[in-house]
């Protein structure tokens, strides 16, 4: 059997209502906001050319820098949160049984419900007056925590919210990747005496480090793209403490009616986004090239 | 072959652009309807459809099409989505602070068409011309819809136990939270008021301040600092009060939610959520005007109708004919007593007096007689962004973190000259 394609296009015209939808649902309204991102635009009255100001005035204010780090902070939490507990749960977890089953399904669940709900549900359990968190550490004798209206706090809870909410997705792709361990050479590490922690480090980890490079990567991406939980649970604040970039991007063109700045915004973003993605990758590759090699 | 293949890809491609083509078309409505777009939920919702459908069984000739679209500010973009792609609605209605900015903009229809006799009957304080320094020198852009004061709500039978009468002084404010307050098994605070910029007015202008002073944007000056700083003290020195969390309508909806659940026993809210708390409280619910400091004063709020300009003359008509029929007496009186928003009828207002409405429930009564110590608002297009921009996200910085209130207000100046 042949791989040819018959025509010279057929390729093209299979790739092509991919290539439309990418076009025209991506990378034309990124060319869109980069062209904004140079004016001052309110939608009402007409575009005013304004070259880098919205990128200056972004830098000025300490905006950029502010909401990028409240973002990076939010994300390596969530990343680093959800790869270790999904991992763990995965290794607990990855045994037969219908308790084991019923555990899995459990943690998954937490996956599958809508952000929104995710939010007024945890808006619920985190209210310092009436919630259960607060009667329970009232209850133990402590102080309750005001886990949505400390400043110094509520990224924190705001990236715990999302920890719960996509471990179970983590731990899925983790079990999945346990089913490619060779249960063999396992056995083998066994038999030769190698302890849990050895089989884990020396055989389990090397050969699940694609599958946590997956597991960062789109969680990474997820947490970057974080707008429903802040926009239920906390709207950008206290004191602008959990805006971070997505919901910037909202607040600059839906509260503060700046289509420039939201469109400067949206540029860095997508390039921050671009640049952690490709340095995940490069450090990825690199660390393959270098277990190859040895 | 080729040729037949080549004519069915012309043929696709002729249907995709007419495909384009007609989405992009400004949507032409059948004569008589009118797509009003409005932002409420819960009982204003109710109470505005059955208005409309009662329109529809009065007459035949206009069909109201009505569209929730999210919040105040939500629906403002929308609105502005709508005029940018030439498919705007007949009619809407947005905040205050917003209609110089529109009508600066020149995207505001004139309203005189609803009629001499229609705004001759508009309560002044609520109309255009009393809204807005000088609105009676601009277009008639903006007729009055929901329109509203801050006033303060109490837990009666509590404020009765403890002895307690509503506060008329900032003194009387500070000492009735702070006996009002609650430290035992449930925490409850003496006052509750969202930390926005509405509030804030209504201190600044209690303090003898104004937003432009001379011709001059001040934010206050003194006056500015002083309603800061009283807040400030009311947190974090007497402990008193708490900054509900969340922003804009959120924050209300928390502060409404303590005083229901009898965690606050006095909060500053919209008179808009009289009927509201009325309904939903378990407890007797007590309203009087906000206190004065060197003079009484409060700031109007809520939203006036505007018409997009550029209309089909049909369309307009009919959206004209609508607002007509919602400006009259009967319209005006049953808002005002099915929500809590003031009546904007002059005759609707006597109408309520004369039918006893205000003495069966005097709680509607406090934002009207609060109307003869109402502030204008200056037409500035700029107003806008003083508010969202300069200084609302600056005065959740100043409470929480208790940062210098002359600081954070002439940072808020130097944002807005910068801007």
């Amino acid at each position: 059997m042949s791989l040819k394609p018959a025509r010279a296009y057929h390729p093209y015209a299979m790739l092509a209502p991919t290539l439309a939808v990418l076009v025209l649902f991506f990378l034309v309204p990124l060319g869109i906001a980069f062209r904004n991102s140079f004016f001052a635009w309110d939608l009402l009255t007409e575009p005013e050319p304004v070259g880098l100001g919205n990128y200056r005035a972004l830098w000025a204010s300490g905006e950029l820098v502010a909401i990028a780090s409240r973002t990076l902070g939010y994300s390596v939490v969530v990343v680093v949160a959800s790869l270790a507990l999904g991992l763990g749960l995965a290794l607990a977890l990855n045994r037969e049984g219908r308790l084991y089953a019923f555990v899995r399904g459990a943690v998954f669940s937490a996956y599958v419900v809508s952000w929104v709900a995710v939010a007024l549900l945890w808006l619920w359990l985190l209210d310092p007056q009436a919630g259960l968190v607060a009667r329970v550490t009232k209850g133990l004798g402590f102080t309750p925590v005001d886990w949505l209206g400390n400043p110094s706090v509520v990224l924190f809870t705001l990236a715990g919210v999302t920890v719960w909410k996509i471990t179970g997705y983590a731990m899925v792709i983790f079990l999945a990747g346990l089913q490619d361990v060779p249960r063999s050479v396992l056995e083998a590490a066994a038999l030769d005496g190698a302890g849990p922690w050895q089989r884990f480090r020396r055989i389990v980890w090397p050969l699940l480090r694609p599958t946590a490079t997956f597991v960062g990567t789109t969680g990474l991406i997820l947490s970057f793209q974080a707008f429903d939980i802040v926009r239920v649970m906390t709207q950008g604040g206290p004191v602008r403490s959990s805006t971070i970039f997505v919901y910037a991007i909202y607040e600059q063109v839906f509260v503060n009616m700046r289509v420039g700045r939201a469109s400067a915004l949206t540029v860095v973003f997508f390039l921050l986004l671009v640049g952690l993605t490709g340095a995940q990758w490069f450090l990825w590759r690199k660390s393959s090239e270098g277990r190859v090699a040895t | 072959m080729n040729g037949t293949r080549t004519s069915s890809r012309r043929a696709f491609a002729l249907g995709l652009g007419a495909l384009f083509a007609t989405a992009c078309e400004r949507p032409s409505r059948p004569r008589g309807e009118v797509a009003f777009w409005f932002s409420y939920g819960g009982n204003n919702r109710k109470v505005l459809l059955e208005l409309v459908e009662r329109f529809h069984r009065e007459q035949t000739a206009v069909r109201v099409v009505p569209t929730f679209q999210g919040d105040y500010f939500e629906g403002l973009v929308k609105l502005r989505t709508g005029l940018f792609v030439g498919a705007p609605p007949t009619l809407t209605h947005v905040v205050g602070e917003v209609v110089p900015y529109l009508a600066e903009a020149g995207v505001l229809e004139r309203l005189d068409g609803v009629g001499a006799d229609v705004t001759a009957d508009l309560e002044p304080s609520l109309a255009q011309r009393g809204t807005f320094e000088g609105g009676e020198r601009e277009p008639l852009v903006a007729l009055p819809f929901n329109r509203s004061t801050p006033i303060a709500f109490f837990n009666r039978p509590l404020f009765e136990q403890l002895g307690l009468v509503p506060p008329t002084t900032w003194e009387e404010l500070r000492d009735t939270a702070r006996r009002g307050a609650s430290t035992t098994a449930l925490q409850r605070w003496g006052f509750e008021c969202p930390i926005d910029w509405w509030f804030w007015m209504a201190l600044v202008g209690q303090a003898g301040g104004r937003l432009v002073e001379g011709g001059r944007l001040t934010l206050g000056g003194e006056a500015g600092v002083r309603a800061l700083e009283l807040w400030q003290t009311m947190v974090h020195d007497d402990r008193t009060m708490r900054p509900p969390p969340g922003r804009d309508f959120n924050a209300w909806e928390a502060s409404n939610g303590d005083f229901l659940a009898g965690r606050a026993a006095m909060i500053w809210t919209s008179t808009a959520f009289v009927k509201y708390l009325e309904d939903n409280a378990s407890f007797a619910v007590g309203a009087a005007p906000l206190p004065g400091d060197v003079r009484r004063a409060v700031p109007t709020g809520g939203t006036f109708f505007v018409m997009p300009k550029g209309l089909p003359a049909h369309e307009r008509d009919a959206g004209l004919a609508f607002l007509r029929w919602m400006m009259q007496p009967e319209q005006a009186s049953e808002w005002a007593r099915r929500t809590g928003y003031m009546p904007v009828s002059m005759r609707g207002r006597q109408a309520l007096e004369d039918e006893g409405f205000f003495r069966a429930h005097p709680n509607f009564r406090v934002a009207v007689e609060q109307l003869a110590v109402a502030d204008t608002w200056p037409w500035s297009p700029e107003l806008f962004r003083v508010q969202r921009e300069a200084v609302q996200p600056r005065l959740e910085a100043a409470v929480a973190e208790r940062r210098s209130a002359r600081a954070v207000l002439a940072e808020a100046l130097a944002a807005v000259e910068a801007r």
